[in-house]
């Protein structure tokens, strides 16, 4: 019990110290959001002075000083409500982001999902099958991919399956007549305009999963006790799965907590590509346009949802493995 | 993800007490006779006599202009021209310079501060540690892209420079934690005891009996830090966070797709980059096989269940 | 280890499929055009909105985040071609300017809203009421100039504060709003308006947050001069989709344009008018741009064709010193003003120039009077692609007369803020564009004049001059064109005398149009609106195009 204690208030803390951080970052940035929206419209021809006020006005710009202001944050991560957005005014920002979050979260999660089960299987078949061709080719290819630039790996399908071939629709969430229901058709118009980002992170994010569970395999397969499996005349397959797998998952499932993040933030760059309206694709939009209150929406959003997998993830491996439980 | 094996390896790893120079030759050997970090040798050797003998492969200037613009491959341009008439070979040979020096600049500082902040962690107990396992936490927790697009942002004009502090300071943070968790294995073995007992200060045993042992651990972080510091640079440079100016291959990348290579079907200036990234990060990785065989002799090649 | 043999092979296996790949590489792959077939031919697909990614349903026309299409939907009093200044009267069947501080406009008769009710000079007093009221919604500043406005049967007069005769191009150009649905709105300043209701050719059809249509008010005022019955307005415009899916027009910069859109269809035409001079704006109140011999020295030391060249891929061509958008203001331009007022590369004369400044080259550096190298810094916007590639030429012909240029990129946003508190050394920088008065007035007036440090919404070099101040008051004061005119060629030689910028290529406005559906495009042969798809041009296009099938029979 004391674990799990430790563990909530190891989290609350740095929940704080995100939810801090994530104020005083956009605010370092130099020019005010007016500024970013003034540069926008510059590019059309001048702005006079009066467009300036005017929009000064609307966006509502933050007023007090730099304390008042981090009080108001805190009463608005506490009441979740963040006010209005300021490059998609007069859109509140928790409408912006509610409006995104499930596009990350079946792309993101979805993906990731598959690309841990699969990673796992194949990792633990490339240990079994260790110094065989069915070792070297998926750690070979795997590793390659894994290395593949996710924006990169994001154009190459968008140019050949989506502009050359026309297997895929190109940007979107889905098709420019289709609007959001909870129907069947749309939900699978849903799925075929996320198969080419889900692709791009599963092509890039696989790789890893399949090294990390093969040498956390390797390591348990030398294990005296699998040792002593084998040597009790127990089967091949029966030891590999039954004893090695169930304890190489362990490490894995740490990396899983932790792969969210980075997962998250290659989403970035597949949305930007992909025009795909999700987190990522807002969060830069936000950073460019130094959209304070949607920024820090997301950028809590994001961490929060990683604190709490990799919170999950600790006490699950302090179930699973009452070693670590000091 | 090299690092997941990293932290398995530490834990299980069976150390032994120093003997530098013949640890070193031993190394080498293993690392060559491991196919694949001989092969990641081979490839990282290449990429390295590139860019430091790129004024004499390249066929023209980094900048040079005045070329046909958006032409197709040719004898004269082997992979044809830019938007703005450049040749896109003699970029690609510059560009290695500039992923090339970050990823080891960057590298080798987030190594350091990794080493300086995991082995005090995870030597020093009480308060201390818990402080820093804290912000270890906080950097490890806070996704690493978005954090780098912001301070990009931030820290403008900076260029190369700016690319790096950013790179290390997202980057340190899995290399300290994985070097903590040695270094807390470590902290119990006898040669160490014995030096304790011996009336050696903290730091001497932190950095000549405990740090000696981990060569492999920080050479492997070193890969991996490395090899996402490439991957970082490419990633602020195509954005248009970095500094659009120099030639590297993410700025090659961010032109291309400014100049809509895709449409004027020059996917060869999307593609060369890219493989050239993905090949150069590949090198480290199949590297890292290697060292990883050399912290844990489980891994190693050869050595059958 | 043991079978190296094998592994040998298999190297030269990997060998051979690179060689493969470069080998195919050597072609290029084109794209083609992929039209939605079922979009009807009196249908246009037309890429002027950007969803964010997705489309809100905003169409509020004085909110700066609205729907592009909401300027198809409200009109202005008259519609501007910004190319040279022309105005149309619109929903004012005419303006007219008893004395510099009065404007008369007779407002329309038998304009009706798409609701049916009547369009009367009460909607346009209650709009001028509506952004007086609401400041924020005053986007373009009319009532920075506007005494008072009152109603005279179908005559709409404004009283302006000062002798202010310019303003009439500002104030007319406000989007007129019905006052029986406006009037019960409780908070104009962040209502949607989710169903306009407006005077313009277009209503809303379908709306999803991707992709909206609008189809033809049949009730338009001009209907018989609209042919297009629906407008469809995709969310996904990036310049992949413009080429492939066959968009009829859109507005946007294309690299390498006749191998992309041009090559997509052979209908595909483009139209790239020059929209400002892309400049360098020296900060005139730090030393050494505060002397103007040095900033004509840099400016004798430039090839501007190369800049502009460089800067656009040769779709634009170097610009003037006086700021006039050539050939569409060529009746503006003094007669007097050299080479239509470009500055040509001249580099004794430019070394001269320097020396007189001080500068003098020694070794192939160039030094000041005390032997220290002369360096300088010059800022643009991060992203800002064309004005990098100008700086890079810049830099690259500076080097060669031994200045030491540097490029600071800041964040679009930063640039902004630098700019106007005048932290930088040199900035690139628009002049001109629009209306001429507008123009010089933005750049010249010590109006706008303020000290480094604090913010200058336009006149970003604090240019600062009592005899061009004067003249300015000048302007403002006539209603005659032709004492306007003469004025105008004054403050050109001002510029073009002082350079308070340096002027250096053509900014272009992006027109990408094709034929095969409509007809009846503005070009360089019929300049009557420049191609952009916002604020009042597209009214002015909308009017004029025909349906090509139409045409045919």
């Amino acid at each position: 019990m004391m674990y799990v204690l430790r563990r909530i208030g190891f989290f609350l803390l740095t929940l704080w110290a995100a939810v801090t951080l994530n104020f005083l970052l956009p605010r370092m940035m130099p020019g005010s959001p007016t500024d970013a929206a003034i540069a926008k419209l510059a590019q059309n021809g001048p702005v006079t002075d009066a467009t300036r006020k005017a929009i000064e006005a609307q966006l509502g710009v933050p007023d007090g000083n730099i304390f008042e202001q981090y009080l108001g944050y805190l009463h608005q991560v506490i009441t979740l409500d963040f006010g209005v957005s300021y490059t998609f005014y007069p859109q509140s920002v928790s409408e912006m982001v509610w409006q995104a979050f499930p596009y990350t979260v079946i792309l993101v999660g979805f993906v990731t999902i598959i690309a841990f089960v699969l990673g796992t299987l194949i990792g633990v078949l490339t240990a079994w099958k260790r110094n065989t061709w069915l070792d070297a080719l998926p750690t070979l290819t795997g590793s390659f991919a894994s290395t593949f630039p996710y924006f990169w790996t994001a154009l190459l399908l968008l140019f050949f399956l989506g502009y050359v071939l026309h297997l895929f629709p190109t940007s979107g969430a889905f098709g420019p007549t289709a609007t959001p229901a909870l129907t069947w058709d749309f939900f699978t118009d849903v799925l075929y305009h996320a198969a080419l980002p889900a692709l791009t992170i599963l092509i890039t994010s696989l790789g890893g999963w399949i090294i990390g569970m093969r040498n956390a395999m390797i390591n348990t397969l030398g294990d005296d006790y699998v040792t002593f499996a084998e040597a009790n005349g127990l089967k091949g397959r029966t030891v590999a799965i039954r004893y090695a797998a169930r304890n190489a998952i362990l490490p894995n499932l740490t990396g899983f907590g932790l792969a969210l993040g980075g997962v998250v933030g290659g989403s970035v760059l597949v949305e930007q590509v992909f025009g795909y309206p999700g987190i990522g694709y807002l969060l830069f939009n936000a950073v460019i346009g130094q959209d304070y209150p949607l920024m820090q929406a997301l950028f809590l959003m994001i961490t929060v949802s990683v604190l709490i997998a990799n919170f999950l993830v600790d006490i699950m491996y302090g179930v699973l493995d009452p070693r670590t439980r000091r | 993800m090299t690092t997941t094996q990293n932290l398995t390896s530490a834990t299980e790893a069976a150390i032994k007490p120093p003997r530098r120079f013949a640890f070193i030759t031993r190394s080498a050997a293993t690392l060559w006779a491991n196919w694949k970090s001989r092969l990641g040798l081979i490839i990282l050797a290449c990429f390295i006599l590139v860019a430091i003998f790129a004024p004499l492969l390249a066929p023209y200037g980094a900048s040079q202009d005045g070329f046909e613009r958006n032409a197709d491959a040719s004898p004269e341009h082997w992979f044809g021209t830019t938007a703005a008439g450049e040749d896109v070979l003699s970029q690609l040979i510059y560009g290695s310079q500039i992923s090339v020096a970050v990823g080891f600049i960057a590298g080798l500082l987030s190594t350091i501060v990794a080493m300086v902040i995991g082995l005090s962690w995870g030597y020093i107990r009480g308060f201390g540690a818990d402080v820093i396992n804290f912000i270890v936490n906080l950097f490890l927790v806070i996704p690493g892209l978005p954090l780098m697009i912001v301070i990009a942002a931030y820290l403008q004009n900076g260029g190369l420079v700016m690319i790096v502090a950013v790179i290390v300071i997202t980057g340190w943070a899995w290399g300290a934690r994985v070097l903590r968790a040695q270094t807390q294995t470590l902290r119990s073995r006898d040669f160490v005891t014995a030096a304790r007992f011996s009336g050696e200060p903290a730091w001497r045993i932190v950095f000549k009996e405990i740090l000696p042992n981990m060569t492999s651990i920080i050479a492997g972080g070193f890969f991996g830090a490395a090899t996402s510091a490439i991957l970082a640079e490419a990633g602020l440079e195509f954005l248009g966070l970095g500094d659009s100016s120099i030639v590297s291959w993410g700025t090659i990348l961010y032109w291309a797709q400014n100049s809509n290579a895709l449409l004027t079907g020059q996917w060869i200036l999307l593609f060369a980059p890219g493989l050239c990234i993905a090949l150069l990060a590949l090198s480290l990785t199949l590297i890292n096989f290697g060292v990883d065989a050399i912290s844990n002799p489980r891994l190693r090649e050869g050595k059958s269940r | 280890m043991t079978n190296s043999k094998t592994r040998t092979k298999r190297m030269s296996v990997i060998a051979g499929i690179s060689v493969a790949v470069m080998l195919i590489s050597a072609c290029s792959i084109q794209i083609q055009s992929e039209p939605d077939p079922s979009i009807p031919d009196d249908t246009m697909l037309i890429a002027a909105d950007k969803g964010s990614p997705m489309f809100e349903k905003i169409f509020n026309p004085y909110l700066f985040n609205k729907r592009v299409a909401a300027s198809y939907i409200y009109e202005p009093l008259t519609a501007v071609n910004v190319l040279d200044g022309t105005q149309t009267p619109w929903l004012a069947e005419k303006v007219t300017l008893p004395d510099a501080r009065t404007i008369d406009y007779t407002i329309r008769q038998g304009v009706t809203w798409s609701d049916g009710e009547k369009f009367t000079p009460e909607d346009v007093v209650f709009t001028f009421n509506l952004i007086k009221k609401y400041p924020t919604l005053d986007i373009k500043g009319a009532w920075q100039h506007i005494e008072s406005v009152e109603i005279d049967g179908d005559h709409v007069v404004v009283h302006l504060k000062d002798d202010d005769a310019p303003a009439a191009d500002v104030i007319s150009l406000t989007l007129i709003v019905p006052e029986h649905i406006w009037k019960d709105v409780k908070d104009p300043d962040t209502w949607r308006d989710e169903s306009p209701v407006g005077t313009g050719p277009f209503t809303v059809g379908n709306f999803s947050s991707q992709q909206y249509t609008m189809n033809k008010n049949q009730d338009y005022w001009q209907a018989d001069k609209v042919e297009i019955e629906h407008l469809v307005l995709p969310a996904a415009t990036s310049e992949l989709d413009i080429v492939t899916k066959g968009f009829d027009w859109a507005y946007s910069y294309m690299s390498n344009v006749e191998g992309t859109w041009g090559a997509a269809n052979p209908d595909n035409k483009n139209w790239f008018p020059p929209g400002g001079v892309i400049s360098l704006v020296p900060n005139l109140a730090k030393a050494p741009w505060d002397n103007a011999d040095l900033r004509r020295g840099i400016a004798l030391a430039l090839d501007r064709d190369k800049i502009a060249d460089a800067a656009t891929e040769e779709y634009m061509s170097k610009a003037g010193q006086t700021g006039l958008m050539l050939p569409n203001q060529e009746s503006e331009l003094n007669p007097d003003i050299p080479n239509d007022g470009v500055i040509e590369q001249d580099t004794d004369a430019a070394l001269a120039s320097l020396a007189k400044a001080g500068y003098t080259l020694v070794d192939g550096t160039l030094v000041d009077a005390k032997g220290a190298p002369f360096t300088f810094s010059v800022m643009t916007a991060n992203g800002y692609t064309d004005w990098l590639r100008a700086i890079q030429e810049v830099r690259k012909q500076l080097t060669a007369i031994g200045i030491n240029m540097t490029i600071k990129q800041p964040q679009p946003a930063g640039y902004q803020q630098s700019i106007q508190n005048g932290d930088y050394e040199v900035a690139m920088g628009g002049m001109g564009g629009g209306d001429i008065f507008q123009a010089y007035n933005s750049l010249l007036s010590s109006e706008f004049h303020v000290k480094v440090g604090e913010l200058a919404p336009s006149n970003f070099q604090r240019y600062s001059n009592p005899q061009t101040d004067a003249l300015l008051a000048q302007y403002k004061e006539t209603v005659d064109p032709a004492k306007q005119l003469e004025i105008s060629h004054q403050l050109q030689q001002i510029v073009y005398d002082q350079l308070p910028v340096i002027g250096l290529y053509y900014g272009g406005l992006w027109g990408l149009y094709n034929t095969s559906k409509f007809t009846g495009w503005p070009t360089a042969d019929d300049p009557y609106a420049p191609p952009q798809t916002y604020d009042s041009s597209p009214l002015l296009i909308f009017t004029k195009l025909k349906l090509a099938t139409k045409d045919g029979e």
